[in-house]
């Protein structure tokens, strides 16, 4: 393995291959910051550019987008509370706070630390045990999924941070408009008032909406808008020693479970950062300081999504099977430069297959070294006026989305969801759960209608597969667990903390 | 391969300049309106030919992708644009299963339509996992003798993987339980871990996994042997004669373009179509490049519409 890695890196480390990785991490970063246009767009439109490329140098250019891109993501995220992925969507639940208690610098740091660490972890998995996490991942059929995702939905049960009942409504209207669309069973349509809705509502337009949109209407609303007062010294950037401590653990952990939901296909980066996030919740002896800035609630669900961002090419290499739609799009590349991925890449192309995973090394110590330098100046970017700033990111809002499917129908929608989060966020209900109810519901739905139409409606299935059956386990014990903290507290009614 | 970009570089200059007006045609950039996601096949292959046709046209031909249920979102988009020439569609064979499958479109399949050219055509293969079956005889035998068990992962209600596998079910009399996938990708990893038995898919998912060994490659769904398998054996040679399912991407444009110009511009097509690298990157697609006229194109559509109706109405599919 060693030996391989260091063939690859023998490979990117050429100047030519070395300038077009940094090229791919800085416009992914960039497209990353920029609301709304993601990585599936920036690559799209580069693709005629890896025509004249070989199918290695492309390949590295192309990948180099995807995990920059989730850098960037976190940036905007913790500024402007706009979150352009689903998986930054839990980084606007910490980072937003703490932007506006004047230390976005400090979140902007301990993100990209956080993103660094889990990508390298994430690498030294990919390089490690690509192989025995492929076989893992296959072993995933429609019933694990199914129980997968009814796990995630009961350990992020107590994202939001109100109430519960309040949560639980809001992952209710989640999964209400992740039904619109086309039924993947029958075909029927669902909720579809338009053509353009036919294939369902657009992330993008109700992550846009729902967090930043509204945010705007809100400080628009305001008569003196927080102008949070500013200083970036380093001390103001650099974290404490006694809180750099306290994110060893968190970062590992959502290293941990990134890198192994990113190998799994098709569930990828955004439930990743979600099971993170309500696993430093649920394990975290301060519960109550998540939502408010709490820098463990940032730095772990970060690493979980560059971790996952880079495991996520597990499938991609072994098996030649995209994991999501960036994924095909990467695979769309290669296939134009003659070389058709499939198991055995890694053999019959060693300097491609071992050049990318170095890349990837390379490739997370680049975005490290220009993000630092760059924090000073993100921030700056907060001390634009709101009446100045805001004009302008709502027309990059509009813009961006419009790009995601040239649909105009995306951009009423977004300013929709803009203004129903506003009337939301007044009423106290938070919109991360609507985001989880979202992501899941239609994964669960489209899941278990697969396990019954394979297995013939037979329910004990979950229970007979091995996997399926653990996952169920762990679902009756955090059920249980939840139960029992229940009955405790209502016998100690003062909770005290250590 | 540095220097072939910087040796693009005038050629991309040139085509920002306005051209010279020898002819009024085109007097400013055209586009291509697709209707799936940036960066699938159908995307790919606009930008191939855009890339070429703007050679020939001495304009900018710009790609516009407009996603939205199975492409007729951008049919009806297209179809309602002035017939100046400017706009074309790629069109995939996906639009006659639409034809077939939707109750109502915002837009007549054929009438509407100018056709232009094919750009290639593509067959589906059978593919299950290695040493499972023998030959696509095998598998439907074993799919008669225990009718409803075996399963077939598609990529999506109402695809034309989807609807081929139907098809064999009424042509052979074999009755397979068909899964739905979001996606060839998805199928094939089902595939691969067991979850089902065979999958019906194009060259570009299912070659990759035979080259290494992992599937076996049971039939072609094209009436003849395709040209680059010539070992594979075809549906219509083995278990059902006369079965012949090729899809197909081709150059629409709005119904009434003047006929000068609708030749202008199957020229073009044709001319693109005859460079090898066209012809190269259409086949690590998975086609076989290849263009027609105007009528070859609207007899194809019009066939395959009939086929797939008749497909959707004895299997018995809720058409939307």
């Amino acid at each position: 393995m060693i030996d391989q890695f260091l063939l690859g890196l023998s490979v990117v480390l050429q100047p030519e291959i070395l300038m077009y990785a940094f090229i791919g991490v800085f416009i992914g970063q960039l497209i990353g910051v920029l609301p709304g246009i993601g990585a599936i767009t920036a690559i799209s439109l580069l693709l005629p550019v890896t025509f004249y490329l070989d199918a290695t140098t492309s390949m590295i250019m192309l990948a180099g987008i995807y995990y920059g891109s989730q850098y960037g993501g976190s940036i905007a995220s913790i500024l402007l509370n706009l979150p352009g992925t689903p998986s930054s969507v839990v980084t606007c639940l910490e980072g937003y706070p703490l932007a506006q208690r004047s230390r976005a610098g400090l979140a902007l740091f301990v993100a990209a630390c956080s993103s660094f660490v889990g990508g390298i972890v994430g690498v030294a998995i990919l390089v490690l045990a690509a192989i025995p996490m492929t076989i893992i991942a296959l072993r995933f059929g429609a019933p694990e999924y199914a129980m997968l995702v009814i796990l995630g939905l009961l350990a992020a049960s107590l994202i939001g941070t109100g109430s519960q009942i309040r949560s639980f409504a809001m992952v209710l209207l989640g999964i209400a408009l992740g039904l619109v669309g086309a039924d993947a069973t029958t075909g029927y349509y669902r909720f579809v008032a338009m053509p353009e809705m036919a294939d369902g509502i657009s992330l993008v337009s109700l992550a846009m909406g729902l967090f930043g949109v509204s945010e705007i209407i809100r400080n628009a609303s305001r008569r003196s808008p927080p102008g949070p007062a500013l200083s970036i010294t380093m001390r103001d950037v650099l974290p404490t020693r006694a809180e750099a401590r306290s994110l060893v653990l968190p970062i590992v952990r959502g290293s941990g479970i990134g890198s192994f939901f990113g190998a799994l296909p098709g569930t990828g980066a955004a439930i990743a950062s979600f099971m993170a996030y309500a696993m430093e919740r649920r394990f975290s002896r301060t519960p109550e300081k998540f939502g408010k800035g709490h820098l463990p609630g940032l730095a772990a669900p970060e690493s979980a999504n560059n971790a996952a961002a880079q495991t996520g090419f597990i499938p991609t290499l072994t098996l030649g099977i995209p994991g999501d739609a960036v994924m095909a799009l990467i695979i769309g590349a290669l296939i134009l430069n003659g070389i058709i991925p499939g198991p055995r890449l890694a053999v019959d192309q060693p300097e491609l297959f071992w050049g990318v995973i170095a890349s990837f090394f390379v490739g997370n110590i680049i975005l490290l070294l220009i993000n630092i330098p760059l924090i000073k100046l993100w921030v700056l970017l907060l001390r634009v006026p709101y009446q100045k700033l805001y004009p302008v990111i709502i027309v990059m809002i509009c813009v961006g989305v419009y790009s995601h499917r040239t649909s105009v129908t995306d951009v009423v929608l977004t300013l929709a969801f803009g203004v129903l989060g506003y009337l939301m966020k007044n009423y106290r209900f938070e919109p991360a759960p609507v985001m989880l109810g979202f992501v899941l519901g239609p994964l669960l739905e489209d899941n278990f209608r697969r396990t019954m139409l394979l297995y013939g409606g037979d329910f004990t299935i979950f229970l007979t597969r091995p996997i399926s059956a653990m996952l169920v386990a762990c679902s009756a014990v955090l059920i249980a667990f939840a139960v029992w903290s229940g009955v405790s507290a209502m016998r100690k009614p003062v909770h005290s903390t250590p | 391969m540095f220097k072939k970009l910087l040796a693009a570089l005038p050629l991309t200059l040139a085509l920002a300049l306005p051209a010279a007006a020898q002819d009024s045609f085109p007097d400013h950039s055209l586009r291509i309106v697709h209707g799936f996601g940036a960066g699938g096949n159908a995307d790919t292959v606009s930008r191939i030919l855009a890339e070429e046709m703007s050679k020939g046209l001495g304009q900018p031909v710009v790609v516009e992708s407009r996603p939205g249920a199975g492409g007729t979102v951008a049919s009806g988009y297209v179809t309602k644009q002035d017939p100046d020439g400017y706009t074309m569609q790629l069109m995939v064979g996906g639009h006659a299963v639409a034809a077939a499958l939707y109750n109502q479109l915002p837009y007549e399949s054929v009438d509407d339509y100018t056709f232009i050219s094919t750009l290639g055509q593509f067959p589906f293969f059978i593919a299950a996992r290695a040493g499972e079956y023998e030959s696509i005889n095998a598998l439907i035998e074993a799919a008669k003798a225990a009718p409803g068990t075996l399963k077939i992962g598609h990529s999506g209600v109402g695809s034309t993987q989807h609807l081929t596998g139907e098809l064999l079910d009424l042509r052979t009399g074999a009755k397979f339980i068909h899964v739905p996938y979001k996606g060839g990708a998805a199928a094939s990893t089902a595939l691969m871990g067991g979850e089902v038995d065979v999958i019906i898919d194009t060259g570009t998912v299912i070659r990759g996994q035979a080259e290494a060994g992992v599937y076996d490659i049971l039939a072609a769904t094209s009436e003849n042997r395709w040209p680059d398998s010539p070992d594979v054996p075809t549906v219509s040679e083995t278990v059902s004669p006369g079965f012949d399912v090729v899809s197909w991407t081709a150059i629409g444009m709005p119904a009434d373009v003047p006929d000068d110009i609708a030749e202008r511009i199957r020229g073009e097509v044709h001319k693109a179509l005859e460079l090898p690298e066209v012809q190269e990157k259409i086949g690590d697609l998975g086609a076989k490049a290849g263009g027609s006229s105007g009528e070859e194109l609207k007899a194809l559509i019009e066939g395959q519409i009939a086929v797939w109706t008749d497909v959707i109405d004895s299997a018995g599919i809720d058409k939307r």
